[in-house]
């Protein structure tokens, strides 16, 4: 967007990803990380990113793959890993669409839809959560200081994405997202 | 004038404010509208002139005065249309009967419908209550519009308005004359009304109850019944006996006064039931908190829901003001029915379990429970509503018509 | 409007939740009487005081767990696993 350069917020559509969510037992969580190449499963409302893949908690057993559109081979690599009785993998690709909200004023934009308290002392990059934007339900992430990635069902994008153009225009008098 | 205009503003001097007698034939515990009604009734229906009802505050200050004083008799059940219709007929005498102003205005209630499953339903419910001798009517969208201009039929709305079903007999009181009326109509037959008398226990003896015991002495019962309303199950358990109640906060609000424009009473399932004091406040109820509470309060975001909703159908209410809120502890059984009838313990009565919509049933009530108290076996009226049904399973559902609507 | 301790996700808004009643209600064999299946079905303590029930993060990691909440201040002094008992030191 071009007039979008030196607000104090932007928001915009994410592509299409593939998402795998997951639920493992304890015995096989090290299994998955090796798979993901990463050191260990995320903690409780943490994510990890690496090798352009997102790794998010989501529950005490539960987690969620992003990975780029088109690598649905993440379903049986995981699969594997796990190990058929030691966990669940299920392809959700369809399941949820993605915005980013970036710039200084973005957490005043979720200060105005979302009660998580995503203050630094209880956020901050590498933070995650499912919660509520307006009504919606959302798994929200911090990706860095002033950037949040919010995912939603399809069917409650419009809806969210209202709510946060509302935001936006709350804090900087006018909106124009980039959707 | 009407010539009880100067009692209307001075309450006070409505009743005597007596010290228990050592013992009375009957004692009814709780000084709400229900217990009032019940004590009026065992007087003048039944000559039972040795009554007293125990209120652990003051008369006034519960449900009595918390409800939205909505009355209607349009329920589903054939059971529950009886009873209802009966306190609905009970209510077009009574400011005769009572020689008070109450304020009963049959204006209307109307119950909006705004998808395809709840036109049927709205249909099911007329077409029962037709049958049953209610009165019932159904209005299409434009029919809602003519009948009250300020609803939105706009068809681009997220709930749109499909039609409703009217109940023209239905309207409201006021709540507080109401209690005025029938606190002095017993006094007047007798009946002591005895205030900051809280029930710390029961005399039992071989299954059979033969007093209380309060914070004003023990007082000696021939009968006892309990209408605690939300503490019934903390009264009960005293007596040993378990009712299916969960107790939780309900909620009401009132706007400042505005000009006249709301000419009926209207509700829906989104939680919107409001209509206009004759003094010209909008009076409006949201939908009940949905944990177990004794705390007179309710939740900021079921009212924040309540307003959504409102302005949504009622877009002229964005100019006007909040300007009061509060709850009521309502007592709300599995199957949204009351239970009135006999316990376990003998000569130990309920009345309870009208959850979030007791006001409208307040004469009927009384009349049934003092004919159950006075007989010892419930009235034909009341028969169904008794407290075994949750083991027999002959139970009364009214989530339709309660719930969601008051 | 409460402010409730998943014990998962930690402190949230009540509107991430939905109540599920009282806690620690055994089912019955299919074989009890009708008295003992009612009192299962119907029959809650409802209290005036400090209360164990269930409540689901519905919106948020979708777990059942317990909290203990006062039912005449609202305030909550316990929240914890189901598989635990009310009274285990937490």
């Amino acid at each position: 967007m071009a007039d979008s350069e030196g607000m104090a917020v932007r928001l915009q559509s994410l592509p299409q990803a593939t998402q795998v969510g997951f639920r493992v037992t304890l015995a096989s969580q090290m299994s998955a990380a090796n798979a993901l190449g990463i050191p260990a499963l995320p903690g409780v409302n943490r994510f990890i990113g690496a090798g352009g893949l997102l790794v998010l908690w989501l529950g005490p057993d539960e987690w969620l793959l992003i990975a780029p559109d088109g690598m649905v081979e993440w379903e049986s690599r995981l699969r594997n890993a796990i190990g058929a009785d030691q966990g669940a993998v299920v392809d959700v690709s369809a399941n949820r669409v993605g915005f980013e909200l970036s710039g200084p004023a973005a957490r005043d934009v979720l200060a105005s839809c979302c009660a998580l308290d995503l203050h630094p002392r209880a956020f901050g990059p590498g933070g995650c959560g499912q919660t509520l934007i307006a009504k919606a339900q959302v798994i929200l992430a911090q990706t860095d200081l002033e950037t949040y990635r919010i995912l939603v069902r399809p069917s409650f994008a419009n809806y969210v994405a209202a709510w946060l153009e509302d935001g936006v225009a709350g804090v900087q008098g006018h909106a124009k997202a980039d959707l | 004038m009407h010539p009880n205009e100067h009692a209307l503003h001075n309450p006070e001097f409505l009743w005597r404010n007596p010290d228990p007698k050592p013992s009375y034939d009957v004692v009814i515990v709780g000084g709400g509208l229900h217990g009032l009604s019940t004590a009026y009734h065992l007087a003048r229906n039944h000559g039972i002139k040795r009554v007293a009802v125990v209120e652990r505050g003051w008369l006034g200050n519960g449900n009595a005065v918390r409800n939205t004083t909505i009355i209607r008799s349009n329920y589903l059940r054939d059971e529950s249309a009886a009873l209802y219709e009966h306190c609905l007929k009970l209510w077009e005498v009574w400011t005769e009967e009572l020689d008070y102003e109450i304020l009963f205005s049959q204006r209307g209630v109307l119950t909006l419908n705004h998808n395809l499953h709840e036109v049927r339903e709205g249909h099911r419910g007329m077409y029962s209550n037709q049958l049953n001798g209610v009165d019932s009517e159904w209005l299409d969208a434009q029919a809602v519009k003519e009948f009250c201009p300020i609803v939105n039929t706009s068809a681009d709305l997220r709930y749109p308005v499909a039609g409703g079903t009217l109940q023209r007999r239905g309207g409201i009181a006021r709540h507080d004359a109401v209690v005025f009326a029938l606190a002095r109509a017993a006094d007047r037959l007798g009946v002591d009304l005895i205030q900051g008398c809280e029930v710390t226990g029961f005399d039992i003896q071989r299954g059979r109850v033969t007093g209380l015991v309060t914070t004003k002495g023990r007082i000696g019962a021939g009968k006892v019944g309990l209408v605690g309303a939300g503490r019934t199950p903390l009264l009960a358990r005293m007596a040993g006996i378990e009712v299916p109640l969960q107790s939780a906060p309900l909620q009401a609000l009132v706007s400042d006064i505005v000009e006249p424009m709301l000419p009926c009473v209207v509700s829906n399932a989104l939680h919107v039931y409001v209509s206009q004091a004759h003094k010209g406040e909008l009076v409006m109820g949201a939908g009940r908190d949905p944990y177990t509470s004794y705390a007179q309060r309710g939740s900021f975001h079921i009212l924040e829901d309540q307003m959504a909703a409102a302005l949504q159908v009622f877009p002229i209410f964005g100019r006007v003001h909040l300007l009061r809120t509060w709850a009521g502890i309502v007592d709300v059984t599995p199957d949204a029915s009351p239970i009135v009838g006999i316990t376990p313990v003998e000569e130990l009565y309920l009345n309870c379990g009208w959850g979030t919509g007791g006001f409208k049933a307040t004469p009927g009530s009384g009349w049934v429970f003092a004919h159950t108290i006075a007989h010892g076996a419930p009235h034909a009226l009341n028969a169904a509503f008794s407290l075994d049904r949750f083991e027999t399973g002959a139970l009364i559902d009214e989530h339709g018509a309660s719930v969601a609507v008051h | 409007m409460l402010l409730i301790r998943c014990p998962w996700c930690g402190e949230r808004e009540e509107t991430e939740f939905r109540y599920g009643g009282q806690a620690h209600i055994a089912t019955p064999r299919s074989d009890v009487d009708d008295a003992s299946w009612a009192r299962f079905l119907f029959h809650r303590d409802n209290p005036a005081g400090p209360f164990a029930e269930r409540w689901v993060h519905i919106h948020g990691c979708r777990r059942w767990f317990h909290i203990v909440r006062d039912t005449l201040t609202h305030d909550i002094t316990r929240s914890y696993l189901p598989s635990e008992s009310p009274e285990d030191a937490g």
